[in-house]
C-alpha cells in the first residue's frame, strides 16, 4: 500500500468523524435551545434568576418516566402530558411564590428560588429514589444510517419536536398579541402597563411557558439518557451558559446559544477528552464574559 | 371631568404629593407647573393608576378610579404619555402604535386611526418598520403622542413632552397638543417650559414640594410676579403681553 492511500483514508475517517460530531451537536442543540429559551424569557421578562428551571426539566423527565413505565401510557401522549404538567407547575410556582415577591429585593427572591430548587429535587428523590431509571421508547432500535453517519430514530424525533417547539415559541413571541405584550413588558414594564397590559398575567404566562419548554426538554431527553434526581443541576448550569451566550431575553440568541454549546460539547468531548463535555459550557461562559459580557446577541438600542 | 380630592402620594417614607386637589373640566387644557421634584409626574402616575395614592380620591366622569389598575383607567378613557417618551425601543414604529390600541377590538377603527396618524406624521410612515429606539428624540415624541392617541382617549396626560427637544420641535409639539385639544380631547399638561405651556392653557396649577400653591387662569399666572420670577425666568427676558 502506498503511503498516500493511508493518508487519504485517515482524512476520510476524520471528516466522517467530524460530520458525525456535527450531526450529534445539531440534534442535541435543539433541546439545549429549548432549555435556554425558557430561561431567557423568564429572566428577560421577570428579572428572576430561575433556579427551579433545571428541576422543571427533571420534572418533565420524571413525568415521562412515571407515565410510560409503571402506568404504560402511550409515549406520545405522555410527552404532551409532561409538557402540559410542566406548564401547570410553572404557573403554580409563579402564583404561589413569585407573585408574592413582586416587591421583594433580588436576594430574597433568589433565596426563595434556591429553596424551591432544593425542595423539588428532594421531592423527586423521595418519590422515585436516587436510582437512575430508563424510559423505553417506541422507536426502532437500529439507527438510521447514511453513509458513515448514523443517528438513532429517537434522537431524530427529539430534534423534530424541539424544532417545532422553537418555531412555535418564535412565532408566539414575534407575531401574536400575547407576544407583543410580552416584548413590551420586557422593554418597559410601566409603559406596557399604561398600554393596558396586565403585567401579572404576563409574568405568570411567561413563567408557565418557560417551564413548559424546560419540561419538554426533559421529557424529550429522558428517554435518550436516564432519569436521576440530580439531572436538573447539570441542565440548569447548561441553560445558564446558553443564556449568557445568547444575551438576556433574546429567543434567537438562546437558540443560537443552544447550538453553540452543543457544538462545543461535542467537539470538546470528541477531540479533547470526553471528560470535558460538561466543562465546555463553563469554558464558554468564561470566554464570553471576557470578550463580550452582554452576550453574542445583545440587543442594540438607542436611549435618547 | 376629572376631580382630585386631597391626594397624598408617597414612595416609602418620601412624601411626594400631599393634600392636592384639582379639577379639570371637559374640553379644557390644564397645565401643572412646578420645579424638579415638585410631584408633577407623581400626580399623573396616580391619575393613570401606575401609583396607588396613600390617601385622597380621584374621580373621572363621576366614577371613583382611585387605586384602579392602569388598564381599567385606560379603558375608561385616560391615556398617559409618560415623561421621557418611553417608546418601546426594540419594537417597530408600527408595533408601538399597535401597543397604543392594545385594548381596542375594532380592527377597522384601529387601521383608520393608524392611517390618520401616519398622514399627520409622515416621518412615522417612513420609519414604519424601523425600531423605535433608533428614531431621533423628536420623532420618538411624535410616536409617543401618536401611541397615546391610538387608544382614542377622552383625556390625555402629557408629562413634559418638550423635554430635551430642539426649539423648532418643541414648537411643533405644542402645536400638536393645541390641535388635539381643538379636536375635543381634554388635556392635562405637565411642563418645565412654563411660558409656552401657560400660553397654551386655559388654566394652570402650580405645585411646590408636593403642595399646590397657586392656581387660576393661565393668563393670570403669566402675569403673577411669583410665577414670573420662579418659573418664567427674569421677567424682562420674556415678554409678557
Ligand atoms: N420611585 C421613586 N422612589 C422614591 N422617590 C421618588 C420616586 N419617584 C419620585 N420620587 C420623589 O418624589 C418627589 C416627586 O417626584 P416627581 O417625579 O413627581 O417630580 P416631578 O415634579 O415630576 O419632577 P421633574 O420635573 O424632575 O420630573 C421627588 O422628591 C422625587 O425624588
Ligand atoms: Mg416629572
Amino acid at each position: 500500500m502506498r503511503p498516500g492511500a493511508l493518508d487519504r483514508d485517515q482524512r476520510r475517517f476524520s471528516l466522517d468523524q467530524l460530520l458525525q460530531h456535527g450531526l450529534n451537536a445539531i440534534i442535541l442543540g435543539g433541546t439545549y435551545a429549548l432549555l435556554g429559551i425558557g430561561l431567557t424569557l423568564i429572566f428577560g421578562i421577570m428579572k428572576v434568576v430561575n433556579f427551579t428551571h433545571g428541576e422543571v426539566y427533571a420534572f418533565g423527565a420524571y413525568v415521562m418516566f412515571a407515565l410510560v413505565m409503571p402506568l404504560g401510557v402511550n409515549f406520545f401522549v405522555a410527552l404532551v402530558l409532561a409538557m402540559a404538567l410542566g406548564i401547570l407547575l410553572g404557573a403554580a410556582i409563579e402564583l404561589l411564590l413569585l407573585s408574592r415577591l413582586r416587591d421583594a429585593d433580588i436576594d430574597t427572591t433568589m433565596l426563595v428560588m434556591i429553596g424551591a430548587w432544593i425542595a423539588m429535587q428532594n421531592t423527586e428523590q423521595l418519590a422515585w429514589t436516587g436510582v437512575a431509571h430508563s424510559i423505553k421508547n417506541p422507536f426502532p432500535p437500529e439507527p438510521l444510517v447514511w453513509g458513515a453517519l448514523s443517528v438513532s430514530w429517537n434522537r431524530l424525533f427529539v430534534f423534530a419536536v424541539a424544532s417545532l417547539l422553537i418555531a412555535g415559541t418564535y412565532y408566539l413571541v414575534n407575531w401574536t398579541k400575547f407576544g407583543k405584550a410580552l416584548r413590551a413588558t420586557f422593554q418597559d414594564r410601566d409603559t406596557a402597563a399604561l398600554m393596558g397590559v396586565r403585567i401579572d398575567r404576563v409574568n405568570t404566562a411567561t413563567f408557565a411557558l418557560g417551564s413548559g419548554l424546560a419540561a419538554a426538554a426533559g421529557a424529550l431527553l429522558g428517554p435518550v439518557f436516564v432519569v436521576v434526581p440530580t439531572m436538573g443541576d447539570l441542565a440548569a448550569s447548561k441553560a445558564f451558559a446558553i443564556v449568557i451566550l445568547g444575551g438576556l431575553g433574546s429567543v434567537v440568541g438562546a437558540t443560537v446559544g443552544g447550538f453553540i454549546l452543543a457544538f462545543a460539547e461535542e467537539l470538546g468531548s470528541g477531540y479533547i477528552s470526553s471528560g470535558y463535555r460538561d466543562a465546555m459550557g463553563f469554558v464558554l461562559i468564561i470566554l464570553i464574559l471576557l470578550v463580550r459580557p452582554t452576550g453574542l446577541f445583545a440587543l442594540k438600542e438607542r436611549i435618547s | 371631568m376629572l376631580t382630585i380630592e386631597n391626594l397624598d402620594c408617597r414612595y416609602g417614607q418620601v412624601i411626594a404629593v400631599s393634600g392636592l386637589s384639582l379639577e379639570i373640566a371637559k374640553g379644557e387644557l390644564v397645565t401643572l407647573i412646578g420645579s424638579n421634584g415638585a410631584g408633577k409626574s407623581t400626580t399623573l402616575k396616580a391619575i393613570s393608576g401606575l401609583l396607588k395614592p396613600s390617601a385622597g380620591r380621584i374621580l373621572f366622569e363621576g366614577v371613583d378610579i382611585t387605586g384602579a389598575s392602569p388598564r381599567e383607567i385606560l379603558a375608561r378613557g385616560i391615556a398617559h404619555c409618560p415623561e421621557g417618551r418611553r417608546v418601546f425601543p426594540q419594537m417597530s414604529v408600527e408595533e408601538n402604535l399597535e401597543m397604543g390600541s392594545f385594548l381596542r377590538r375594532d380592527a377597522a377603527g384601529i387601521a383608520a386611526d393608524k392611517a390618520r396618524l401616519y398622514e399627520r406624521f409622515p416621518i412615522l410612515l417612513e420609519r414604519r418598520t424601523q425600531a423605535a429606539g433608533t428614531l431621533s428624540g423628536g420623532e420618538q415624541q411624535m410616536l409617543a403622542i401618536s401611541r397615546a392617541l391610538m387608544s382614542r382617549p377622552k383625556l390625555v396626560l402629557f408629562d413634559e413632552p418638550s423635554l430635551g427637544l430642539a426649539p423648532n420641535i418643541v414648537e411643533r409639539t405644542f402645536d400638536i397638543i393645541r390641535q388635539i385639544r381643538s379636536e375635543g380631547t381634554t388635556v392635562a399638561l405637565v411642563e418645565q417650559n412654563a411660558y409656552a405651556a401657560l400660553e397654551l392653557s386655559d388654566r394652570a396649577y402650580v405645585l411646590e414640594q408636593g403642595h399646590m400653591t397657586l392656581s387660576g387662569p393661565a393668563r393670570g399666572l403669566l402675569a403673577d410676579p411669583h410665577v414670573q420670577s420662579a418659573y418664567l425666568g427674569t421677567s424682562d427676558a420674556i415678554p409678557v403681553n
